[in-house]
């Protein structure tokens, strides 16, 4: 009886420990889901105060350049800031998972919405990686100019602001992980 | 067996608890059978999948390669060739797409593991993790190969880039064609990704 009496206390302590290790893996999906929205919303905020005039006249380009000119552009901030506001609104979801026990069809619902949301922001960061590829090296068989060598600090930005995107993709990466691993455990 | 008699009844005669561990026993085996037909069922469906992932991304892949087009006349600023290796975007999608096959192909027998053992997590979660991975992969070719098509159909008025479909129209219909293979793999993965997820939820 005793040996019973000392095995349930020994499997509740297992218990115990392993759902402090889901806690712990909820907490750490909490912190970088607002690591990954403050990337997103810079990323988007940056890409869409682009402005820059040149000063001076020339014949056949024209001496503007905004982030609407090109619409790879346009899409790289629709797409960081759909996916920061879900990150925003996913935090809920993501502190009732450090909160409560049975957490596992919130996480399934948690993984294929986080999964939709990868593909949306690595679609909108590599297209205008694309594009900001094109804009700093041009191509000689499409006959396509570089502008970066008009525009500097528009071309500064654009590059700058994939950085965080791109960032945000690996911490997408990261909480899809630790959901699937928080899933898979016994408790 | 004596210990999980000990820790389900605790004081009563052995012959009731000898008979109440044997019920709960077989529950056990009935619960793991059905979880388990369907998590078989789901390994099924994520092993047809992959073959047809396969397909269409060798398809994607080579469609791009053998993207080519040389023009009949001779034209005066825009050269007379045009094949998938004159735009880093399009060699990169087919390095990628490549590497994403091959990826599908390597993973085929972690799928067969899941077949035959359906209550295993570690394969599973090893290919939700891989694909995760790879879709990323796939997603940013396919999107990098999507913007400059997009770009060499309409072209751009800001910064004077001309729209080259209007003279290549055989090499744009092949490349928009292996971006939409692409993308469709990309739809095959999110699938995959979703019956790896709910196939690891443990009853």
């Amino acid at each position: 009886m005793k040996s019973g009496q000392a095995e349930i206390v020994e499997t509740s302590k297992g218990i115990q420990k392993s759902g402090l290790m889901s806690r712990r893996i909820a907490i750490l999906e909490f912190i970088l889901r607002i690591v990954a929205f403050f990337n997103t919303i810079g990323s988007a905020i940056l890409m869409g105060t682009t402005h820059e005039t040149l000063p001076f006249f020339t014949q056949f380009i024209r001496f503007q350049a905004e982030y609407n000119d090109l619409p790879a552009l346009t899409f790289f901030v629709v797409a960081n800031a759909v996916v920061s506001g879900y990150l925003i609104m996913s935090l809920t979801l993501a502190f009732v998972h450090i909160v409560k026990r049975k957490t596992q069809n919130t996480r399934i619902l948690l993984i294929v919405l986080d999964v939709a949301m990868l593909g949306l922001l690595s679609a909108g960061a590599s297209s205008a990686a694309a594009i900001v590829y094109l804009a700093h090296n041009g191509n000689n068989k499409t006959n396509w100019f570089a502008i970066c060598q008009q525009f500097n600090s528009f071309c500064e930005r654009i590059s700058g602001s994939l950085i965080g995107s791109f960032i945000a993709v690996v911490l997408l990466i990261l909480l899809i992980l630790l959901s699937a691993i928080a899933l898979s455990r016994r408790h | 067996m004596a210990k999980e008699s000990t820790t389900i009844d605790v004081g009563e005669p052995s012959t009731v608890t000898k008979s109440s561990s044997h019920v709960v026993k077989k529950k056990g085996f009935v619960a793991a059978a059905a979880g388990g037909g369907a998590k078989r069922g789901l390994a099924i469906f994520d092993f047809l999948l992959r073959l047809a992932a396969i397909g269409v991304t060798i398809g994607a892949a080579s469609v791009m390669y053998t993207a080519q087009e040389t023009l009949p006349f001779f034209t005066q600023f825009l050269q007379f060739q045009a094949g998938y290796d004159d735009l880093p975007a399009f060699q990169y999608f087919v390095i990628a797409v490549a590497i994403v096959a091959s990826y599908l192909v390597l993973s085929l027998p972690f799928s067969i593991v899941t077949i035959v053992r359906p209550l295993a997590v570690a394969p599973r979660l090893i290919l939700l993790i891989f694909d995760t991975l790879v879709v990323t992969l796939n997603t940013s070719a396919a999107a990098a190969a999507a913007s400059i098509v997009y770009l060499a159909h309409n072209g751009n008025q800001s910064t004077n880039w001309l729209p080259i479909c209007q003279q290549f129209g055989d090499f744009c219909q092949n490349v928009s064609t292996a971006v939409v293979a692409a993308s469709i793999a990309i739809l095959f993965f999110i699938v995959l990704i979703i019956i790896s997820a709910i196939a690891l939820k443990r009853h």
